[in-house]
């Protein structure tokens, strides 16, 4: 039985038909396609619009079509547009083929007449491709309600406390000892100078207190198995050895622990903690951790303080790690960012020289809880500086480091040259290449740095050093930099520097995406399902990303992505299941002689293999409809709905003007 | 035995004898054979290259084509200009086909060919690397105890950049220096530049870059500092009455090449290394003196 | 067309071996200019020099000092945040310069570079007291007397080369060096 072919042309305004002769086309394809089945060819301005796609359903009807082929844009754009018309006039939406002629042909083409044949090439090779279309269903998953955030930063945090309250479970699992991220480790937000715990600790104890938020602290996700709306995911409850049952909080065992040692990752190197500890005082759940690292008892098997002053009998040195294992429909990645190794850049004297500090080291010396009880003060502890150097862009916009600006650097140096100002009456400068002020109020914050008297020198410096050349350098730390809106070389003495290192992805984040089963970029940011309009998905159905993790940005772009995280998943939970693409792999089990090696190429991990039937299947879930399965079977087993051989050949037949007789292709 | 096509440069004949002659007698105590290229042509140093680039490429293409032709693996520069020129040449000739085609072009007028075979290595190179530290140490004989030495790279032995060395805080002089008994001093300007030709083509500019130097040097103890280029010895050598002059300083600080404080340290006769009497006892007497004066 | 060039291209065309990034990727950040040990003496700094190229201000910068003074110690070249080979960039506009003819007066580096590679063209080696001849002439009179006094230490510890020298192969030397550039006697 030979199909009934619609045929529409678009002119997309003058972008196809400036170059294309539409009509043309059009007349073409109603008269040399007829023998293929095409009944009906039209061309019209924009058929993506309503008038467009009622055109093709009153067609669809009247002339009772069982294909369509659209030759307009790509189908990036308006495949689905053209797919539900058809729907809506009852024709399944996936005997529906849209060809590109704009991208392909008129976007790319200068020569009119070539186009113009190019075109009609292009049509008669969606026609002959649609011919060997089915009709498809898509695949409907259920999704499980419960979802699964991974890292209690402020991205996590607000996708958690979202989903939760909307009535729904969430599993927050966080690798240190306590939630709140490195927002937690800030004195000051800018541009408001609102205290940085005050504004997160009552998000940390919402979580806390939710009940809907099962919090999984100093604990890692080992293994992620399944698909969309039905992940099961194995975390490891690393030992806190606490009994969280019997623990208060109340502190005497950190208080009576004797050991003190250098906290590397919360007090960035500032301060000592004890082997049995809470990161912060306002740490959410308050039970503390012993480091089996450096807790005495682990290494010598003496000690045991704490447990012996503990009221409530609740250290446990026997307890043991454990593995959990949750099903969960969807996953939010918020795993955050790790700073700028500053010991790359040997010239600017980090380590060699003692008053250069990284932004975050700054940031805990500024903190009222941290080492210094919030004076800024010279590493002897007690000297106050007179005069401070921030530089700007300290390994960001860097082909030798990374070459990507860090994005909230120069908000925090005007933080920062702020808090000097405010605290201590000291002369701050601050070496930028471009000030980067884009959100609202953030100019506005510059401009109060201005007030306040900074010394703003354009040029990023080329070297710190304590050599002095003049009296004037004499026990001072040097910056040497060209201050380019004067075009001079300049040293300037200063007691203090502080570096604003720029940042990076998480050290482990390209392992932690494979576990996961998506992409990162060069940069091991993770990527997203489409910069522009899809910042939060990814291009695995049901893993969500947010917060640095997706790239650098500021505090209030990281709480709109997690919660726009939250959102696109509970839209997800509550339709309670969800249609997958139907363009998949898959198998023919007689063909199949279970060679496997389709198992190891299929990049989505789709693929089992039935031991007891020695043969491979596609988890049509999990299948993207990559292909590469499809070329690769030796025994050509395996084929791809929607781009199946019999598709692709005749598509290729039709594009060569094959089927039709020579006098007619070569009008 | 790897076999060393050794390129002396114009400066070693005469401006730095010095070098060339603790060079010859110390690679001998080491047993690295280093064999003169025969009728070698000056390098252009910095000055071709403001000239024409394919003609200065050329021109120290053939030495490298004589090194080839001789049988050599290695071709080994103690000037740090020559061995940038070297350095560079050769890999440009591996990478850019069209670059060696036009130059072994003008090449076969002298029937020579350059296949960018070889591998180029400053002198210093060959101490750390093919004989090594622990081999320096075992014959360091005389080793040159509290003399504080201020190892000077230079800018031309560092910089450009060849793999993903750390040009910025190098330590290998140090080593070497440690290696024969002597106190490297940490000075930050050492690999700042002496001003190379400038000392001709802008003088102030040159004389104000080696005063910095020797300041840093002297501030931080140096007793001698250690060189590995003769354009950087002489500049801070011979010109160090002229930044007196010029900025009113009373420098008197021994400049000599580090081949030199190595046959010291191996025992081998002054005189075989080009260093003179006084500058001898003025070295044993600072070495002898206490380190605390200069801190 | 020649004429259609911009100044920055002309450069450009005049560093072809160079593998930094083209000089239109500069920032303008200032790292090149605050690390230069010669910048004091430049009347533009590098970067300033850079951003006159690239506004195709090509007579002041030509006229500048700048290029001249430069030692190239690749300082810049190791922090350029942007891999521009800036060093290789001062060498293009000294031959630029020099093979225009056009630079500011009483420089002694056009006349030391040209000296210098004429000698070499005529002998294969380099001899200094010959190159005097180029700079003397524009030093002050201290500073003549200065080079005397320095040039006599020379001679007493033996380190100044009396007598110049020739390579051997000197008649293809030169024959070689005119399959590059016709310069130096056709033989």
């Amino acid at each position: 039985m030979t199909e009934r072919i619609g045929v529409y042309v678009c002119h997309c305004g003058t972008n196809i038909a400036g170059v294309v002769d539409v009509a043309a086309v059009s007349k073409w394809a109603g008269e040399a396609l007829a023998g293929r089945g095409v009944v009906i060819a039209r061309d019209y301005k924009f058929m993506c619009s309503s008038l467009g796609q009622e055109l093709i359903q009153k067609d669809i009807k009247e002339q009772k079509l069982t294909r369509v082929v659209v030759a307009a844009c790509s189908p990036h754009l308006h495949e689905r547009t053209f797919r539900n018309a058809c729907k809506g006039a009852g024709l399944n939406p996936y005997l529906c083929e849209l060809v590109s002629i704009r991208e392909q042909d008129s976007w790319v083409h200068t020569d009119k007449v070539a186009a113009t044949a190019k075109a009609k090439a292009i049509i008669s090779g969606g026609v002959e491709r649609v011919i060997h279309h089915e009709a498809l269903e898509p695949l409907r998953v259920p999704i499980h309600p419960a979802t699964m955030v991974v890292g209690g930063g402020i991205a996590g945090i607000q996708a958690a406390l979202e989903i939760a309250d909307a009535g729904f479970p969430v599993y927050l699992v966080e690798r240190e000892p306590s939630i709140g991220g490195h927002m937690a480790q800030f004195d000051k937000t800018f541009p408001t100078l609102d205290c940085s715990a005050c504004i997160l600790t009552p998000k940390m104890v919402d979580v806390g207190n939710h009940p809907n938020i099962t919090l999984m602290t100093y604990s890692e996700v080992q293994k992620v198995d399944g698909y969309v709306g039905n992940f099961a995911v194995t975390v490891k409850k690393k030992a806190r050895y606490i009994k969280e049952a019997d623990c208060t909080g109340c502190g005497i065992c950190w208080e009576k622990c004797p050991w003190k040692f250098v906290d590397e990752v919360f007090e960035a190197g500032m301060a000592k903690r004890k082997a049995v500890y809470t990161p912060f005082p306002q740490a959410v759940p308050k039970y503390p951790v012993i480091d089996d690292q450096t807790c005495v008892y682990f290494s010598k098997g003496t000690c045991k303080a704490c447990q012996k002053f503990c009221p409530t009998n609740a250290i446990d040195f026997e307890q043991k790690d454990e593995l959990l294992t949750v099903q969960v429909g969807n996953i939010v990645l918020a795993t955050g960012f790790d700073l700028f190794d500053v010991n790359r850049i040997p010239q600017y004297g980090y380590k060699r020289l003692a008053n250069v500090y990284t932004n975050l080291e700054f940031e805990r010396l500024c903190n009222a809880a941290g080492p210094t009880g919030g004076n800024i003060v010279l590493r002897d502890g007690k000297t106050v500086p007179k005069a401070v150097g921030i530089v700007h862009c300290v390994g960001s916009r860097d082909q030798n480091y990374n070459p990507y600006c860090s994005s909230v650097c120069c908000m925090q140096s005007l933080k920062f040259a702020h808090l000097v100002h405010e605290r201590t009456g000291a002369d701050v400068y601050n070496f930028y290449i471009d000030i980067r002020t884009p959100s609202k109020g953030y100019e506005e914050f510059y401009q109060r740095l201005l007030e306040e008297g900074t010394h703003f020198v354009r040029g990023k410096v080329a070297e710190i050093t304590d050599t002095a050349r003049t009296p004037e350098e004499e026990g001072k730390l040097v910056i040497q930099v060209e201050d380019t809106l004067i075009g001079k070389q300049r040293r300037i003495p200063v007691d203090m520097v502080v570096l604003s290192a720029g940042l990076q992805a998480r050290h482990d984040a390209k392992d932690v995406a494979k576990m996961f089963g998506i992409a990162c970029s060069a940069e091991n940011w993770y990527t997203e399902r489409h910069p522009k309009l899809d910042p939060v998905a990814t291009m695995t159905e049901g893993i969500y990303i947010a917060g640095c993790a997706q790239g650098p940005k500021d505090i209030p772009a990281s709480v709109a992505q997690g919660a726009a995280a939250a959102a696109r998943i509970l839209g997800k939970i509550q339709q309670k299941e969800i249609a997958l693409e139907p363009v998949r792999a898959s198998i023919n089990e007689e063909q199949c002689s279970g060679c496997r090696i389709c198992n190891s190429l299929c990049p989505f991990s789709a693929i089992l293999f039935h031991e007891d039937k020695m043969v491979s299947e596609v988890n049509p879930a999990l299948c993207q409809g990559c292909g590469t399965c499809v070329a690769a079977c030796p025994a050509g087993a395996i084929s791809g709905t929607g781009f199946s051989n019999e598709q692709i050949l005749s598509q290729i037949e039709g594009l060569l003007l094959l089927n039709i007789p020579v006098k007619e292709a070569v009008a | 035995m790897k076999k060393y096509a050794y390129y002396p440069g114009c400066s070693l004949e005469s401006l730095a004898k010095g070098y060339h002659l603790s060079a010859m007698a110390v690679t001998k105590e080491f047993g690295l054979e280093l064999n003169e290229i025969k009728d070698w042509n000056c390098c252009g140093s910095t000055a071709y290259f403001p000239v024409d680039e394919l003609l200065a490429y050329t021109l120290v293409s053939r030495n490298l084509a004589l090194a080839e032709k001789m049988g050599a693996s290695d071709f080994v520069a103690p000037c740090s200009a020559c061995y940038k020129n070297a350095y560079f040449t050769n890999s440009y000739l591996q990478s850019d086909t069209d670059l060696a085609d036009h130059i072994n072009y003008a090449l076969e007028e002298d029937q020579l060919h350059v296949d960018g075979s070889l591998k180029v290595r400053h002198l210093i190179e060959l101490f750390i690397e093919d004989v090594k530290l622990e081999e320096v140490e075992k014959k360091a004989t005389h080793p040159l105890k509290g003399l504080r030495v201020a190892p000077y790279y230079g800018c031309q032995l560092v910089r450009p950049r060849k793999a993903k060395e750390d040009v910025e805080n190098p330590r290998y002089f140090e080593n070497l220096l440690s290696a024969i008994g002597a106190e490297p001093i940490e000075y930050a300007n050492k690999t700042r530049c002496c001003g190379g030709s400038l000392i001709i083509t802008n003088r102030k500019a040159a004389l104000s870059m080696v005063q910095i130097l020797l300041q840093d040097a002297v501030i931080h103890g140096a007793d001698v500092i250690a060189t590995t280029c003769p354009m950087c010895d002489v500049n801070l050598e011979v010109y160090q009455e002229q930044v007196n002059r010029e900025f009113g300083t009373h420098y008197s600080v021994p400049v000599m090449y580090f081949t030199q404080l190595m046959g010291l340290a191996l025992g081998i006769d002054p005189g075989r290394l080009g260093v003179g009497k006084s500058e001898l006892a003025s070295l044993q007497a600072k070495a002898v003196a206490q380190p605390a004066e200069s801190q | 067309m020649v004429a259609d060039l911009s100044f920055s291209q002309e450069i450009t065309n005049l560093m072809y071996a160079s593998h930094g990034e083209p000089i239109s990727h500069c920032l303008q950040c200032g790292t090149c200019s605050g690390t230069c040990p010669a910048v004091e003496f430049m009347d533009h700094s590098p970067r300033a020099l850079i951003g006159m190229i690239r506004a195709d201000l090509k007579e002041e910068v030509l006229a500048s000092n700048t290029y001249w003074s430069c030692a190239s110690c690749f300082y810049c070249n190791a922090r350029c945040p942007a891999g521009i080979d800036i060093a290789e960039m001062m060498y293009a506009l000294k031959r630029y310069s020099m093979w225009k003819g056009r630079s500011r007066e009483g420089l002694i580096g056009p006349d030391f570079s040209e000296a210098f590679v004429k000698m070499i063209v005529n002998s294969g080696r380099s001899f200094e007291p010959l190159l005097a001849a180029t700079y003397l002439p524009k030093f002050s009179a201290a500073a003549i007397i200065q080079e005397g006094l320095t040039a006599t230490g020379l001679v007493l510890s033996g380190k100044m080369p009396l007598l110049p020298k020739k390579i051997k192969g000197l008649k293809n030397f030169r024959r070689m060096v005119r399959r590059i550039i016709p310069i130096g006697e056709p033989e």
